[in-house]
């Protein structure tokens, strides 16, 4: 019996850039390979931060948001399939 | 409870027929309109506002309830447009219905503040330069007797 290879998904993490943040990155999601485990969101802040250099400033006064919902500190970890916001201050009105 | 995030032109008058009812002594509206500014680009001709409209209807909601709570409001509108305003469009309805009109103007400047503050919306300046009428070539001055400064 020949035995079945299923390929696995590679897992991603998917980033959404709103304003500013978008306009530093040029557009409006990015796709990040992330270990099955997650990652910290302060880390992959971090290599989004090498990898845009300006999205740096934006990312430290911006807020998170982990599947719709606030995170209270960049602490908290992102795992595949999660989406991460970043929200640039707000500027409604 | 009125809250909504969306591209559709917005109306003062109807957001005062949702305020209005027989239990409220004072309605404080507040309509926010894209200014037609100076910058140092230009000046702007529109705003492009984008919204992250699941968490921002919830902090709207949010907002509303604390309006509800702090302020004693009966009832409370909070619209905003996304998309591209032009100038003299209206972007933001704030409206609050409450008991007297102290709360009411409280409870109007609260949600406004807060919603700049909070809630997940942000605006792009679209901007024209402005042409300034190149300064005509002086002409020589005119040689007469009359001319020149006087002694």
């Amino acid at each position: 019996m020949g035995s079945k290879l299923v390929a696995r998904p590679t897992p991603r993490v998917r980033v959404l850039l709103f304003a500013a943040a978008r306009a530093a990155v040029g557009q409006p999601s990015l796709d990040r390979v992330v270990p099955r485990s997650g990652v910290r969101v302060d880390a992959l802040l971090q290599q989004l931060s090498s990898d845009y250099p300006k999205l740096a400033p934006l990312l430290r006064s911006s807020r998170y948001v982990r599947n719709g919902r606030y995170l209270a500190s960049s602490r908290g970890r992102v795992r595949p399939g999660d989406e991460l916001a970043v929200h640039p201050p707000y500027g409604g009105g | 409870m009125s809250v909504r995030v969306s591209s559709r032109p917005l109306r003062g008058a109807a957001a005062m027929e949702e305020l209005e009812s027989r239990d409220s002594g004072a309605i404080v509206v507040f309509s926010g309109r894209v200014r037609p500014d100076r910058t140092a680009a230009g000046r702007v001709v529109a705003l492009d506002y984008e919204a992250h409209r699941g968490p921002a209807l919830a902090r709207l909601a949010a907002l509303e309830r604390t309006a509800r709570r702090r302020y004693g409001a009966r009832h409370v509108v909070l619209w905003h447009r996304v998309g591209r305003l032009r100038v003299g469009e209206t972007a933001v309805i704030v409206g609050v219905a409450c008991g007297h009109r102290a709360e009411a103007f409280a409870a109007g400047r609260f949600l406004i503040e807060e919603l700049k503050a909070v809630v997940p919306i942000w605006k792009t300046e679209r901007a024209r330069r402005v042409r300034r009428p190149r300064p005509r070539p002086s002409r020589p001055a005119a040689r007469s007797a009359g001319s020149g400064r006087a002694r």
